[in-house]
C-alpha cells in the first residue's frame, strides 16, 4: 500500500474509532448503572429491538417494513400534493407584483402556524384516517414550498430577463425558457427544505387514530414503556431521511448540471 | 485597418430624450436631459463617463429596455417601442443562461428568429469560431472564465443578426490584459461582421482605443458635455500623440465637470 493509501486509511478510521468508543460508553454507563435502561436504552438493547421489529413486529405483530413503508407512503403522498399546488401558484404569485404584495401576509402567517396545532381541526377535517395524516404532512410541506417558489421567481437576476428580450424571445418563452430555469435552483432548494418539515410533522401527524406507521410506533412504545423502540424509531426516521435527502443530491445533480459544479467550486 | 465609415443616414436618432426617475418624496432625478444624438451605419460610438452619467440609462433607451420620459429614439426612421427587432445587447456580465452550454446560448438567440435547431446550430459553431471559441462549445457559462463567457455574449448577441449592437461596459469586469485582448477580438469582430456599434464605458483608454466617435457625458443632470470623432486608423497605438492630446481634452472636460460639481472636496483639498 502507499503512502497516500495509509494516510487515507486512517483518515476513515478516525471517525470509525470515535464511533466505536462513543457506542462502547454507551453501554457502559447504562450497564454500570449510571442511568436507567428505560431513560436511555443502551445499544445492545436497540439492536435486540430492532431485529424484535423486524421480525416479529410490534405493536400487535406489525413489522418494522409495514411501519416504515406506511410513513414513507403518506410523507410522499402529502409532499406530492404540497409540490404539485405549491409550485404553479408559487410561480403565479412570484411573478406578478400586485398578487405577490396581496399574498404576503397570508403566507407568512400560513408558514408560522405551527403545522401539529392543526392536529385537532384536522382530525374534524378528515376524520381519523390517512387523510388527516396526509393533509398535515401536505400542510407543513406546502407553505415552505410555496414561500421558497414565490421568492425563486422574485429573485430571477432581471439581466437575464432583459437579455431574453433583447433577443425577440416569446413572452411565454421568457417564462419557461428563461425564468422558470433561473428560479429552478432556488425551488429545488425549497424542496428539500419542505422534505425535511414532512418528516418533521410525520411524528405529530400519526398520533392520532393509527397504530401503523414510524410515528405511531413511537407513540405505542411510549404507552409500553418502551425507550429502545422509541430509538429504534428514530433511527429508522433518520436513516430514511438521509437517504432521501441523498436521492435528492441525485436528482438535482441530474436536473441542474450547471448548478452541481457551481456549488463544488465555491462551498 | 479599417477607415471610419461616414454614411449620412442615421441609423439611430436620438431625439430630444429625457428621462426622470421620481424617488419617493424627493424632486425627479433627471438621469438624461433632453439628448440629441444622430448615429450613422456601421459607426462606432462609445459612451464615455463617470458612473451615474446616465450613459447605461441611455443605452437602454436604445435597446427599448427602458422607455424615456420625454422625446424619442428612432432606429431606421422608426420609433423603439421595445426591445429586440435587430437591436442585439451584450451586457456587463452574468446575462448569459447559466443552464445553457455556450453553444446551446448562442443558439437560442438564433431559433428566435425563425431557425431551425441545425441551422442554429451550425450558425452557433460559425460564430463560436468567430471569436475564437471552436473548443467551448459545450461548456456551461461557470466552466468558462469571465473573458471567455464575453466572447461567447458577443457571439449570442450576433446569432440575431442585429444591424446594431449594443454594449453595456461588456469589459468592465475583466482584468486589465484581458480587457485589451477583447478590445482586440471586438475590433476584428467588428471587421468581420459590420455593425452600428454603441459601447458604453467608463475608461477613457477603451473609448479612445475603440471609437469612431467617444461621446463624453456629465452626470445629473445626465447630458453631453464632448464630442470628438477620432480618424486614427485601427489597430491603434496607446502612446499616438493624437490619441494622447485626446485623453487629456476628455479627462480635462470630466474633471472639470467634477470640481464643479463637488465645492466641498475642492475646498478641503
Amino acid at each position: 500500500m502507499t503512502h497516500r493509501g495509509y494516510r487515507r486509511l486512517g483518515d476513515a478510521a478516525v471517525p470509525g474509532v470515535i464511533l466505536i468508543a462513543f457506542v462502547a460508553g454507551w453501554e457502559a454507563v447504562v450497564a454500570l448503572g449510571w442511568v436507567r435502561p428505560i431513560q436511555v436504552p443502551p445499544p445492545s438493547r436497540i439492536v435486540a429491538s430492532a431485529l424484535e421489529l423486524a421480525l416479529d413486529g410490534f405493536p400487535a405483530g406489525t413489522l418494522l417494513g409495514e411501519h416504515v413503508g406506511i410513513t414513507f407512503l403518506r410523507i410522499l403522498t402529502g409532499y406530492a400534493l404540497a409540490l404539485a399546488l405549491a409550485m404553479p401558484l408559487g410561480l403565479l404569485i412570484g411573478s406578478n407584483r400586485t398578487l405577490d404584495a396581496a399574498t404576503a401576509p397570508i403566507v407568512t402567517f400560513c408558514r408560522s402556524v405551527a403545522t401539529l396545532s392543526l392536529l385537532p381541526l384536522a382530525v374534524v377535517w378528515f376524520g381519523v384516517g390517512e387523510a388527516s395524516k396526509v393533509f398535515l404532512i401536505g400542510y407543513g410541506c406546502f407553505w415552505v414550498m410555496l414561500s421558497n417558489t414565490i421568492a425563486a421567481i422574485k429573485l430571477v437576476d432581471p439581466v437575464l430577463i432583459s437579455a431574453a428580450r433583447t433577443m425577440d424571445t416569446p413572452p411565454a418563452h421568457i417564462f419557461f425558457k428563461v425564468a422558470l430555469p433561473a428560479a429552478l435552483p432556488r425551488m429545488v432548494a425549497g424542496a428539500r427544505v419542505a422534505l425535511g418539515v414532512g418528516f418533521m410533522v410525520i411524528v405529530g401527524a400519526e398520533m392520532i387514530g393509527t397504530t401503523r406507521g414510524l410515528g405511531a410506533l413511537i407513540m405505542e412504545a411510549r404507552t409500553f414503556y418502551r425507550s429502545d423502540i422509541t430509538v429504534v424509531g428514530m433511527f429508522v426516521i433518520g436513516a430514511i431521511g438521509l437517504a432521501l435527502s441523498w436521492g435528492l443530491t441525485c436528482a438535482e445533480a441530474w436536473l441542474l448540471p450547471w448548478e452541481r459544479r457551481q456549488q463544488e467550486r465555491d462551498p | 485597418m479599417t477607415k471610419p465609415v461616414r454614411l449620412d443616414n442615421p441609423v439611430i436618432e436620438i431625439v430630444d430624450v429625457s428621462k426622470r426617475y421620481q424617488t419617493e418624496g424627493a424632486t425627479a432625478v433627471n438621469v438624461l436631459d433632453h439628448i440629441n444624438l444622430s448615429i450613422r451605419e456601421n459607426e462606432f460610438v462609445v459612451l464615455l463617463g463617470r458612473s451615474g452619467c446616465g450613459k447605461t440609462t441611455l443605452l437602454n433607451v436604445i435597446a427599448g429596455l427602458t422607455p424615456v420620459s420625454e422625446g424619442e429614439v428612432r432606429v431606421n426612421g422608426e420609433r423603439v417601442a421595445g426591445p429586440g427587432k435587430g437591436k442585439g445587447m451584450v451586457f456587463q456580465q452574468n446575462a448569459l443562461f447559466p443552464w445553457l452550454t455556450a453553444k446551446r446560448n448562442i443558439a437560442f438567440a438564433a431559433i428566435n428568429r425563425g431557425l431551425t435547431r441545425k441551422l442554429a446550430d451550425n450558425l452557433a459553431s460559425d460564430l463560436l469560431n468567430l471569436v475564437d471559441l471552436a473548443g467551448a462549445g459545450d461548456k456551461y457559462p461557470f466552466e468558462l472564465s469571465g473573458g471567455m463567457q464575453q466572447r461567447v455574449a458577443i457571439a449570442r448577441a450576433l446569432a440575431l443578426d442585429p444591424k446594431i449592437l449594443l454594449m453595456d461596459e461588456p469589459f468592465g469586469a475583466l482584468d486589465e490584459l484581458t480587457r485589451n485582448e477583447m478590445q482586440d477580438e471586438l475590433l476584428r469582430v467588428w471587421s468581420a461582421r459590420r455593425k452600428t456599434l454603441v459601447f458604453v464605458t467608463h475608461s477613457i483608454w477603451e473609448g479612445l482605443m475603440l471609437a469612431d466617435r467617444v461621446i463624453v457625458m456629465s452626470p445629473r443632470p445626465g447630458q453631453i458635455l464632448l464630442e470628438r470623432r477620432i480618424e486614427l486608423p485601427r489597430p491603434r497605438s496607446r502612446t499616438d500623440l493624437t490619441l494622447l492630446a485626446t485623453y487629456d481634452e476628455i479627462w480635462a472636460a470630466l474633471d472639470h465637470k467634477t470640481l464643479t460639481a463637488m465645492p466641498a472636496r475642492k475646498a478641503a483639498s
